[in-house]
């Protein structure tokens, strides 16, 4: 337990925290900027099973973001690439990678059994999947998103806030290549990782209702304030 | 109005307030004659009227649908809160 003596030793966290991290089943999907960065200090903060899904292979275009891969690794599936690379930094980290993509018919599968889904995706289209599942499941979700020097986190408890499509309910996918600043998803996937962590410990107040909204040029960050919608079609009175 | 990000940007400040009952409608020619057109740049497509997907509205926390809820009075002590959601991973 030395390693992560530098955080059972906070106030407030001690071993039944790090117990609970140990136990805990955590599903990443998206091995992306997000996704990289995420699944990254989770693994060092020894939370204890990941579970990691992503279609893609590694492109060298990915490298500017994507602090999980090498350039070994350019034309390998990050599903895989990913669980090697955690596996260096944590042995005992459960892992096991999922190269394939989130669907409408795997999702519930995917997410059943998670103690906390980080929403490392690149499209809406995707994360309102993930949102259904995991609100139809009970499982919490963190959010994040980033396009350039800016991005966006809020976390989904079902039951208690807001689900996504209650915040956006008819958000677009508007191009394939988001142009991005690799600090970008490195600080909103580790911000994913702290929400994941405080979801899990029960430590903290997670951002339920809450869209912290950053841009990286003013280096500013801002809340919005946002309610649950009774008519959402996903968490709503008639979902 | 609260502005985040980019609309921020355009409109140079982080709020401004409004006197009077009035549209959603009325409220965006409203500020987009007052900031120009970088304002009208972030909300509306080129060279039309119609607003772009990007464009996110909360009401008192709660989002607005659109272009349907364009015709939403807004009353003295509302909230609208306007930001691009991102969508990259």
């Amino acid at each position: 337990m030395e390693r992560y003596a530098r955080q059972t030793m906070l106030k407030g966290f001690g071993m039944e925290a790090q117990r609970r991290l140990q136990r805990a089943r955590v599903v990443v999907v998206g091995l992306g900027g997000l996704g990289s960065s995420a699944s990254i200090y989770l693994t060092a903060a020894g939370a204890g099973n990941l579970l990691l899904v992503d279609p893609d292979v590694v492109q060298l275009s990915d490298l500017n973001r994507q602090i999980l891969y090498c350039e070994g690794d350019v034309g390998r599936p990050k599903a895989k690439s990913a669980a090697e690379s955690l596996s260096r930094l944590n042995p005992s980290v459960g892992l096991r990678g999922l190269a394939f993509a989130l669907t409408e018919e795997n999702a519930e599968d995917i997410v059943g059994g998670a103690d906390v889904a980080v929403d490392a995706l690149d499209s809406y289209a995707a994360r309102y999947i993930l949102n259904e599942a995991c609100v139809r499941l009970g499982v919490p979700m963190v959010h994040g998103a980033v396009e350039g020097f800016d991005g966006q986190v809020t976390t989904v408890i079902p039951g208690r806030g807001p689900c996504l499509r209650c915040i956006l309910p008819g958000a677009s996918d508007i191009r394939r290549e988001v142009p991005v600043l690799g600090p970008t998803p490195g600080l909103i996937g580790c911000i994913q990782a702290m929400e994941a962590i405080k979801v899990i410990t029960g430590i903290g107040k997670p951002l339920v209702g809450r869209m912290l909204i950053f841009s990286g040029k003013e280096m500013r960050f801002e809340e919005i304030e946002v309610k649950r919608n009774p008519g959402c079609p996903v968490c709503g009175r008639g979902g | 109005m609260r502005f985040f990000a980019s609309f921020r940007e355009a409109a140079g400040r982080s709020s401004v307030e409004f006197d009077g009952e009035k549209s959603l409608a009325a409220l965006l020619d409203e500020i987009t004659e007052r900031f120009g057109e970088r304002m009208a740049a972030e909300l509306y497509r080129p060279g039309t009227r119609e607003l772009r997907p990007t464009v996110n509205m909360l009401l008192n926390g709660v989002p607005l649908r659109l272009p349907e809820d364009l015709c939403v009075r807004l009353r003295d002590g509302d909230t609208l809160a306007i930001f691009p959601p991102v969508s990259g991973g």
